[in-house]
């Protein structure tokens, strides 16, 4: 009984705790805040790093809390797919929330920055602990935790347009929140438990009824909502667009990812899939939307004039990615899903975070604005092409690793109609990514748009930027490392 | 006869699409959080009915009292978290009404979503 039994639960509650602790800290020394929030941040992550290797291979570790065996307790329960998700969420969080002190000062006046830390962290931490659980009431609880913070973070600085956004956000976000909880009432009002691996065994049992297809329909489209499936994404563009440039890289890089996780598992771990015409029927419906969703979110795409916009609008494209490497139900099609939700975390964050160096420095949002900008930010300019060469698939990026395994996925499936969307999806992303590297490299300016000498965004803003646009390279090139685990855990799933 | 039986479940979720229906069609922005706030509780009411038992007694297992009479404690625990995360986003979102109308003037929410920010680039927002 190693202390490392621990560390799965700590590495959740440490950034819940820091939030606690952190506005005391913001009411004596303000200053200090941006740097004290990482010590949790890194702590997490540092457990996590520990934590590799512990999970013995094709299982999970399982901790109960306060000692309480489940399914009378609440169960964390990690397996290899949860830990990988676990830490991007730590690497990402870690890497956004250098960046935002910069940021933040500039756009979020003195007396909101602490709230602004306490909620960053709040949202790390239900992230992690939203991806580990296993019980499935506590799920809705850091779901909630998650979706609170973020609507305020959206809003956070106080003008009209983000204020607009956040309760758009709002709007849509809290009834899909009730009907994930009604659906968690219905399967409890069925089968007595809240314990997702108790759930699946009695389900087993009792077969398919009505109560469960409605509780199954309701918990997709509560999920979906959160994870902006393509019908039910008309919150994402605003929100995603006017948030501060560190939480648009969270919302767009890890929220909608961890939506997207949290539906697999049910699907997955709970009904079972392939358990009946239901969850089969529902996914050929996802599977659908999430092509419409990659065809969608690429046009509208192309059409936008705002940059992060744009990016917005690139998400709900690769939501519709993420999808259809689940639909497929192949080990290939989900090791692609998995994949993806990393390397389009690692390059939407990256691309968010260049758009916001560019606000940070000029002010500039719209895309014609960007033409020449290289002559003043090359650094900024080179880690945003390299981002966009991932988002749309050239290899050695990952994003070519997770679209070719996406591709093999469905084409191993039958489903050749959505193999050919998603080639689409990548001609789409194509287009909108490469205009934006013509206009900064090789257009030049308008008169006085640029400064004639390097002038580049602070290094406490470069170096997470740098850091991912490396980091989408990096595992596209190791790919070898993950993928492989990635693939065992996933037939394991099937 | 099982719908007449379980009538509570029915009034569940006739209130849930009542508040689901408000939420979708008022324009009024005080409206749809009422709305909300109406499909949180008939959740709410829902899962209180699963613990309910005609004639039930609290559940505490002192002087050997039947356990078969006990209400059902867990669906109340749960709605006890339920209520604050309701309190919170209702919170949170009157809070933004308040900002909204200050700074719009309205609270009608087609004409809130329909006004302009000239900076920003608007276009596709109603995708």
């Amino acid at each position: 009984m190693g202390a490392w039994r621990h560390f799965p639960i700590f590495m959740i509650t440490v950034p819940l705790l820091g939030a606690v602790l952190l506005p005391f800290l913001g009411y004596a020394r303000e200053k200090w805040v941006p740097y004290a929030s990482l010590l949790p941040l890194g702590t997490s992550a540092l457990l996590g790093v520990l934590l590799i290797g512990r999970i013995p291979s094709g299982g999970y570790l399982s901790y109960h809390m306060g000692g309480w065996e489940p399914p009378f307790g609440i169960e964390i329960r990690l397996d290899y797919v949860g830990l990988f998700l676990m830490l991007v969420v730590c690497g990402i969080t870690t890497l956004a929330l250098v960046y935002s002190r910069h940021y933040i000062e500039k756009e979020v006046s003195g007396g909101r920055r602490t709230a602004y830390y306490v909620l960053y962290l709040l949202m790390s931490g239900a992230m992690l602990g939203f991806v580990a659980t296993g019980d499935i009431f506590n799920l809705f609880v850091f779901m909630e935790i998650l979706a609170l913070s973020s609507y305020a973070l959206v809003a956070i600085t106080g003008n009209r347009n983000a204020v607009r956004a956040a309760f758009k956000y709002i709007l849509m976000g809290a009834p899909s929140s009730i009907m994930v909880l009604l659906a968690i009432g219905f399967l409890y009002s069925v089968t007595g438990t809240l314990n997702m691996a108790d759930l699946a065994r009695r389900i087993a049992e009792s077969g398919f009824t009505e109560v469960l297809i409605v509780s199954y329909i309701l918990l997709v489209v509560g999920f979906g909502v959160k994870a902006a499936l393509f019908p039910l994404h008309m919150w994402l563009p605003d929100a995603h667009s006017i948030a501060p440039s560190p939480i648009s890289a969270l919302l767009s890089g890890l929220l909608v990812e961890v939506c997207a996780f949290a539906l697999v598992r049910i699907t997955l771990s709970v009904f079972t899939m392939r358990a009946s015409d239901l969850v089969m029927g529902t996914a050929d419906a996802v599977g659908v939307a999430a092509a419409a969703a990659v065809l969608y979110g690429g046009i509208m795409a192309i059409l936008q004039k705002d940059l992060k916009m744009m990016i917005a609008y690139s998400t709900v494209s690769h939501i519709g990615y993420i999808f259809l490497g689940l639909t497929a139900f192949t080990a290939e099609g989900l090791t692609g899903a998995m994949y993806h939700m990393l390397d389009h975390g690692l390059a939407k964050a990256c691309l968010f975070l260049c758009a916001g160096n560019f606000i940070y420095l000029k002010g500039y949002r719209r895309i014609e604005d960007l033409k020449g900008a290289w002559v003043q930010m090359p650094w900024t300019c080179f880690a945003f092409a390299l981002a966009s060469l991932s988002v749309i698939g050239i290899p050695p990026t990952a994003g070519f690793i997770s679209k070719w395994y996406l591709i093999l996925g469905n084409v191993k499936g039958g489903k050749w109609l959505y193999a050919a969307v998603l080639l689409a999806g990548s001609i789409l992303a194509a287009v909108y990514c490469l205009r934006i590297i013509y206009y900064m490299f090789f257009q030049s300016g308008k008169e006085g748009a640029w400064e004639e000498y390097w002038h580049d965004a602070p290094p406490a803003m470069l170096a997470p930027v740098w850091v991912l646009s490396l980091a989408t390279l990096f595992f596209g090139v190791f790919s070898s490392l993950i993928i492989p685990s990635l693939l065992k855990a996933a037939a394991y799933l099937l | 006869m099982r719908l007449l039986h379980n009538y509570h479940y029915a009034a569940a979720m006739l209130l849930f699409c009542l508040g689901l229906h408000t939420v979708i069609v008022r324009r009024n922005i005080i409206k749809k959080l009422i709305g909300l706030n109406i499909m949180e509780t008939s959740v709410f009411f829902f899962y209180i009915s699963l613990g309910y038992l005609e004639g039930g007694i609290a559940p505490i297992r002192t002087g050997g009292a039947d356990p078969a009479r006990m209400v059902n404690p867990i669906p109340q625990a749960l709605i006890l978290t339920g209520i604050v995360v309701a309190v919170s986003v209702t919170a949170l979102a009157l809070s933004m009404v308040i900002l909204l109308y200050r700074q719009y003037g309205t609270l009608d929410v087609d004409r809130l979503m329909r006004e302009e920010e000239p900076e920003a680039g608007e276009s596709g927002k109603e995708g």
